[in-house]
């Protein structure tokens, strides 16, 4: 089991109990095998309930890229595609924000190491974008202190960036 | 995703449909694989239906410029809508692929 983050008071760090449908703290929780194909379904369901609240077009292109790359990071460069190791995943849509955590079996990693991937001799990587685009798409992105754990908000009011006229008080 | 590959002059026009997201990104790699196989170098995708790309995927799209690259040609991206247009300079990959308002403009001086 992948250690957790603190609570901080916000619900689970990482699901112990899946859920279908949203526990009394609004949390969902789901255990997904380590292939990438699983990642759509899941996606579909925090897409439908951002839908379901009206959450703008830009919100939900920001949260379902964070949220793929969270889960192909955990996938890849976490689980190492090792089929028998689980990914963890809870959510929690609320109409002001969109909480996500993603826990992996891997060993672990430093995020600040990670190599700007925007600089010129970066730019031809094939791969090295995701803790990035989580950065530029999402509000908050904090990691546990040996990196197997990320947890991600957006904020509704909050623009997408690039897209000022995005945020919107609720 | 739906990715149509289709000839235009010595051009290849690479068009994607849809979502190039991680369920997609494989059949995104063999379409590239496959038209680099069969000889293509000067190549432009077509971006005006697409509403959504990963990680993954646009590393497909590097991969495949760094072949046609290396091989003496292109891969243009055309059209990106305005999502995709901010995650082009939110990666600065704008700096790495020539971007065009549309595929005949991405056509003019071949």
């Amino acid at each position: 089991m992948p250690p957790s983050l603190p609570k901080e008071g916000r619900g689970p760090s990482v699901p112990s109990h899946p859920t279908e449908t949203p526990n009394a703290a609004g949390w969902t929780e789901e255990v997904l095998p380590t292939r990438l194909t699983a990642i759509r379904e899941s996606e579909r369901k925090v897409l439908a309930r951002l839908e379901a609240l009206g959450y703008g077009k830009d919100h939900c292109f920001a949260v379902r890229l964070a949220f793929e790359e969270a889960l192909i990071n955990a996938m890849k460069h976490g689980n190492r595609m090792e089929e028998s190791r689980q990914v963890r995943l809870a959510y929690r849509v609320s109409p002001e924000r969109v909480e996500i955590r993603v826990a992996d079996e891997g060993v672990g990693f430093r995020p600040d190491c990670v190599p700007d991937p925007t600089v010129d001799e970066n730019l031809q990587r094939p791969c090295g974008r995701g803790v990035m685009l989580m950065r530029s798409y999402m509000d908050e992105v904090t990691y546990s202190a040996n990196g197997t754990e990320v947890r991600m908000v957006k904020y509704r009011a909050n623009p997408v960036r690039g897209f000022p006229e995005s945020g919107r008080r609720c | 995703m739906k990715v149509q590959v289709c000839q235009e002059g010595s051009c290849t026009i690479v068009s994607i449909q849809g979502s190039a997201d991680v369920g997609a990104s494989a059949a995104l790699r063999d379409a590239f694989l496959r038209a680099l196989d069969a000889g293509a170098t000067r190549i432009v995708c077509d971006l005006a239906k697409t509403d959504f790309i990963c990680s993954d995927a646009l590393g497909v799209l590097i991969t495949a410029y760094l072949k046609a690259h290396g091989r003496g040609g292109f891969v243009r991206l055309a059209n990106p809508q305005k999502r995709l247009r901010k995650l082009l300079e939110t990666t600065r990959l704008d700096h790495l692929f020539d971007v065009f308002p549309d595929v005949a403009c991405a056509l003019k001086d071949v």
